[in-house]
């Protein structure tokens, strides 16, 4: 088995708690990987042990071929709620991922800032604090942070759990348009099927606790790396999409 | 303009609200003053509001009140400060780890029920009745309110926030200092505030413990001698040493707190 991040052999308890069952896999290097599940089954577990923010119980976790042992900027984390520090500015949110970084001097940190800043939209809302901006654009922060730092794969749990359906779809495109420009390696946790198949290269979905893998979808290969939101009138959109939801009912015997 | 006041949950103008506030102090006042004017309650008991007042230039004229102010506010704050400096960082260490936590916080519960009237006696076998006990018994009624209540502030810190430090590379000093403190920040000013309104109602206490300054000493000392109007102006004076600075406090806490 091969990959940028790979889980060898990983299980992962809670006291008696089984919550991930032994899981091997590999996600290749600058993709987009969802992990799809019932509610419960572990997702977070998983993707807080690549974070190194909890260790498997027995297996590892390897990136890069180099064990996962404690967080470092190499991965970023991007959460649902509480994602950027309310005391901060936009700005000084987005600095904040560079802020123990002892490579850069000041000049390459404002120029990053900078880039991220007008990557993201998010330049006319520099000196905005967290509460003054809508929820879409709090998750730009902690996005465009985690890029800041540096972090070539990004954590998201879930992030746009919490927007409307109309700025979700715009930060999809959004966030697949910068995976793509930018390279870097996403692990996406979500609910939802749509957002799911537009989203990822993969799906990889998951049973009920224990966490086991039912289902591998390889999403690239039907649909191709670029996303417009055209594609979800497409036929081949919809297939797939009936395809997990089947998947879901008939593997993990749930809703998700 | 002022219908809204009648709304449930309604909104009104802080000019609105300023003025009720106002109208409703001046008609208890003025109540006050026709209830004691016609004579329904001796003035022994109820002074009017009028000779409260009176009373109280005599004392700023003649009885050095602003001296027994000056006392009486050294020692609150002395007693909070200490309180606080030392409340802080213990309250922060008995939520992170839990060492400390399993270690304090039973005898810190325990502590914190105990009357301050009652360890008095205590408090003067141990220190006299010099300025210690009077520092100590307003010290005993904060400092252990305060450390549960930063515990609890620090138990509150999103551990997203923490983990976001972490995973762009704060060691735990950092994720103290950049984060979590940070974030206690407007809960912990809240916190102080209200724990320098309880110092001040110990205060009485404390000074009647054979002080010779300070506003309790002058309550008491009034007391003695059934100088009602005496006693309601000493109990006003803490009042509005209350009232303003709690505004000031308030004011601060918007001002460092923009942000929210
Ligand atoms: N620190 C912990 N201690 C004990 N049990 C835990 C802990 N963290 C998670 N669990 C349990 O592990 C299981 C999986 O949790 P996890 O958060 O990974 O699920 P999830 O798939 O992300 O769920 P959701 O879709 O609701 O976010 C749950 O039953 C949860 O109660
Ligand atoms: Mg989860």
């Amino acid at each position: 088995m091969t990959g940028y991040v790979q889980f060898v052999d990983t299980a992962k308890s809670f006291g008696p708690v089984n919550v991930v069952r032994k899981t091997s896999l590999g996600l290749d290097r600058n993709s987009l990987v969802v992990f799809l599940g019932p509610s419960g089954c572990g997702k977070t577990t998983l993707m807080r042990m690549v974070g190194g923010l909890d260790e498997p119980s027995s297996g590892s976790i390897l990136l890069g071929g180099e064990k996962v042992v404690r967080p470092d900027r190499r991965r970023g984390m991007v959460f649902q709620s509480y994602s950027s520090f309310p005391w901060l500015t936009v700005e000084k949110n987005i600095a904040f991922g560079m802020r123990y970084r002892k490579d850069l001097d000041g000049a390459e940190k404002a120029e990053r800032i900078g880039h991220y800043l007008d990557l993201f939209g998010l330049a006319d809302f520099a000196g905005s604090y967290p509460n003054r901006i809508s929820g879409g654009m709090r998750q730009r922060v902690a996005i465009a942070r985690t890029l800041a730092a540096g972090s070539d794969v990004l954590l998201m749990d879930e992030p746009f759990g919490a927007l409307d359906a109309l700025t979700r779809e715009r930060l999809q495109v959004e966030l697949r348009q910068i995976q793509i420009r930018e390279e870097k390696t996403v692990i996406f946790v979500t609910h939802d099927v749509e957002e799911a198949v537009f989203l990822a290269d993969r799906i990889i979905l998951f049973s009920r606790r224990p966490a086991s893998i039912v289902a591998d979808i390889d999403v690239a290969a039907e649909l191709g790396p670029d996303r417009p939101l055209e594609i979800r009138e497409t036929q081949k959109f919809f297939e797939l999409r009936n395809k997990v939801l089947h998947l879901i009912r008939n593997e993990t015997g749930a809703v998700v | 303009m002022f219908s809204s006041l009648f709304v449930f949950r309604g909104r009104a103008s802080p000019m609105v609200e300023f003025a009720v506030s106002v109208a409703a102090a001046v008609i208890v006042v003025a109540l006050w003053e026709l209830a004691a004017r016609a004579g329904i309650i001796a003035p022994q008991f109820l002074p009017s509001p009028s000779r409260v007042v009176i009373a109280l230039w005599t004392m700023l004229t003649e009885q050095n009140l602003l001296w027994h102010v000056a006392v009486s506010t050294a020692r609150v704050w002395i007693a909070f400060l200490l309180a606080a400096v030392m409340a802080i960082p213990i309250g922060i260490m008995m939520s992170s780890y839990r060492i400390v936590g399993a270690a304090l916080e039973p005898m810190i519960d325990f502590i914190r029920y105990l009357p301050v009237p009652a360890l008095v006696p205590l408090s003067i076998i141990w220190f006299g009745v010099g300025e210690e006990t009077k520092i100590f018994l307003l010290w005993l009624g904060t400092f252990f309110q305060l450390v549960l209540l930063v515990a609890d502030d620090m138990r509150r810190v999103p551990q997203e926030f923490v983990e976001v430090a972490r995973t762009v590379g704060a060691n735990s000093r950092q994720v103290m200092i950049d984060v979590a403190l940070r974030w206690m920040g407007p809960t912990l000013l809240d916190n102080l505030r209200i724990t320098l309104g309880w110092c001040w109602t110990y205060l009485i206490i404390a000074e009647i413990v054979a002080a010779d300054s300070g506003i309790g000493y002058v309550i008491w000392t009034a007391r003695r001698f059934v100088k009602t109007p005496e006693v309601m102006a000493g109990v006003v004076v803490i009042g509005l040493i209350g009232l303003v600075t709690d505004q000031l406090l308030r004011l601060l806490h918007r001002r460092l707190f923009r942000y929210l």
